[in-house]
């Protein structure tokens, strides 16, 4: 499995190559989580499925994508829509849009009895949508195998959370629901590109 | 008869391993459709709450999952609740997958019936156009005739491209035709 050092050169390598004008479309790089994407990982088997939004280089290359197969659809423009098929990973830019798919494969692994789970990771904006706290209801009232892995930074695109919610924190903050995980971390590049305006 | 072709259809479809039907009045009774599936073995049949565009994003996740669902919305009006899915993910899975996911999902909808009683106007709406616009991958098809019926739910079905059809029936023809 790849390192957090291999992890911060891939999406350092994506920041070089978009700022060069390399890549004509959006790129939202991770930083800061390393460590604690690794540790999500080494509870994911290559049958699970993993469901991600925009931000998804970190699950590929965990999931054990080769990084050069990352890399080229990254170059050929579908950063914020990664799907590996062969790896069960699929990803979404539209805000919620993979929480009702992950709970519906769920749905058709428990229905199947097959030995798998899926994965869904969430920024701190969708999770409090709507959208989220059907589908998290849902799966934990049905036991689906599944887990919805909270990532917080506290923004969604320049937009602060909670703030914006009249909330001090987010709701999953300290929950108890073992379909939650639920992690807090700062993001040094924005939320999309990699700090340079690219003129093309 | 268009209610008997359509019993017959859910049938047809429901003897398959690979089928689940789902949405609300889909195990219990409520709508004109849950008419047509009372034939149906129960552990063929999702009840889900009211959330469409839960359901429908589900009914994509089933079907990466290998299931085929027919996801059941009672009337065309209740059906725009789950357009972000239907568009954004379910009709434009190809692309944004670099056509390496395909989904099989078959949609069933209705136009609200008019006769005898009028349910109004949040009921009774025929969006086939605005549809057929609105997704390119995603054949709809409307099913006027008794006889069109079955052959529209077979294709829907037995389709090799992996795409999805949105089937539009009659509330009026239920009892009409």
């Amino acid at each position: 499995m790849i390192d957090a050092d291999g992890l911060r050169s891939f999406e350092e390598r994506v920041a070089q190559a978009f700022n060069d004008g390399k890549i004509r479309a959006p790129v939202h790089l991770y930083s800061g989580n390393e460590e604690v994407m690794i540790k999500m990982f080494q509870d994911i088997s290559s049958r699970d499925w993993v469901l991600c939004s925009w931000r998804s280089h970190y699950q590929a290359l965990l999931k054990g994508v080769p990084a050069e197969e990352v890399f080229s659809e990254i170059i050929a423009g579908r950063s914020i829509s990664l799907c590996f098929p062969n790896y069960r990973m699929f990803s979404s830019a539209i805000v919620g849009g993979i929480l009702p798919i992950a709970t519906g494969i769920a749905l058709a692994i428990k229905r199947e009895r097959r030995v798998e789970r899926v994965h869904c990771f969430l920024g701190d904006m969708t999770a409090e949508s709507g959208i989220a706290h059907e589908c998290v209801k849902y799966s934990t009232n049905h036991d689906l195998p599944i887990r919805f892995i909270i990532e917080d930074n506290g923004q969604s695109v320049c937009t602060e959370t909670f703030p914006t919610w009249g909330m001090l924190a987010s709701s999953f903050e300290n929950c108890s629901n073992s379909k939650i995980v639920y992690y807090q971390y700062e993001n040094t590049y924005p939320h999309a590109g990699a700090g340079v305006r690219v003129q093309f | 008869m268009y209610f008997d072709e359509l019993k017959r259809a859910m049938e047809w479809l429901a003897g398959h391993d690979d089928t689940i039907f789902l949405g609300q009045a889909v195990a219990v009774p409520g709508t004109a459709m849950s008419n047509t599936l009372t034939g149906i073995a129960q552990e063929k049949l999702m009840e889900l709450p009211v959330a469409e565009e839960m359901q429908m994003g589900m009914s994509l996740g089933l079907a990466l999952a290998g299931q085929v669902p027919i996801s059941i919305y009672p009337r065309f009006n209740f059906l725009l609740l789950a357009m972000n899915q239907l568009v954004n993910h379910l009709d434009r899975i190809g692309q944004i997958s670099n056509f390496g996911y395909s989904a099989k999902v078959i949609i069933r909808t209705s136009i609200g019936s008019e006769r005898p009683l009028h349910p109004q106007h949040q009921h009774v709406g025929d969006f086939t156009e605005a549809f057929r616009l609105m997704l390119g991958n995603i054949q709809v098809l409307r099913v006027e005739e008794p006889e069109d019926i079955f052959p529209a739910y077979r294709q829907a079905y037995e389709r090799k491209d992996g795409q999805s059809t949105l089937i539009i029936e009659y509330g009026d023809y239920l009892s009409e035709k």
